[in-house]
């Protein structure tokens, strides 16, 4: 798995994994009547800070882990190829136009909510839920490239 | 209009050349091993620049090492 494949995994954990606790947070709040704008606003606040850190951590993790499991494999000292070529921005410049459509759409469907009588507060919670989710897409489509072609 | 295949012989001019190794030839042409490992197996057409870069390393023509098959549309 290439530099670039493993930095993929990395943010796609973390983002399934925030999605996941974002969900539950949500759940739990509507069960406990707690949904208003502070509660949300504040789980906005901690999902951001979650994905900057998370991101960051899982990445020095992956490459960790991946460096012993190569050396282990094949006891060789393993290489960073932390360049970026035509093909890693081709595939990542895909994602990012997948990320921009899935989220794109995602707004609008969001708006819907209005449409149908809902409050504010669901709008919010919809379009964080959005962007997280296209973040999760665009990775999968990324890896999809790197292991099909293109 | 459907894109026909584009498929190249980089393996078997490595082969040729004292059995060069993806990654003496990534570092030549400065691109990472994986994407010569995915141009060997078609899964990636290469831009007219890094094709020119793979040509001068071997010091053959393009047309000797790419070919172009309108017929075979890609899925």
């Amino acid at each position: 798995m290439s530099f670039q494949e493993k930095n993929i995994v990395a943010s796609l954990s973390a983002f399934t994994t925030i999605l996941f606790v974002y969900l539950l947070r949500v759940l739990q709040m509507i069960q406990t009547e707690s949904f208003n704008a502070t509660n949300l606003f504040r789980l906005w606040g901690i999902i951001a800070l979650l994905a900057i850190v998370g991101t960051i951590l899982l990445t020095i993790f992956t490459h960790i882990a991946g460096g012993i499991v190569h050396k282990i494999r094949t006891n060789e000292d393993p290489q960073i190829e932390d360049i970026q070529d035509e093909r890693d921005q081709i595939i990542d410049l895909k994602g990012t136009r997948v990320a921009y459509t899935f989220s794109s759409i995602g707004v609008a469907l969001s708006m819907l909510t209005f449409v149908f009588g809902q409050s504010p507060l669901m709008m919010f919670g919809s379009l964080i839920f959005f962007g997280i989710l296209s973040q999760i897409v665009a990775d999968v489509w990324r890896l999809t490239l790197y292991r099909r072609g293109f | 209009m459907e894109r026909g295949r584009i498929s190249n012989n980089i393996r078997k001019l490595r082969f040729f050349r004292d059995e060069m190794t993806q990654q003496q030839l990534a570092e030549k042409v400065g691109v990472t091993r994986q994407t010569i490992i995915a141009m060997e197996q078609d899964k990636y057409s290469p831009s007219l620049e890094l094709a020119f870069r793979i040509a001068h390393v071997f010091g053959v023509p393009l047309e000797e090492i790419f070919s172009y098959h309108p017929e075979d549309a890609q899925t």
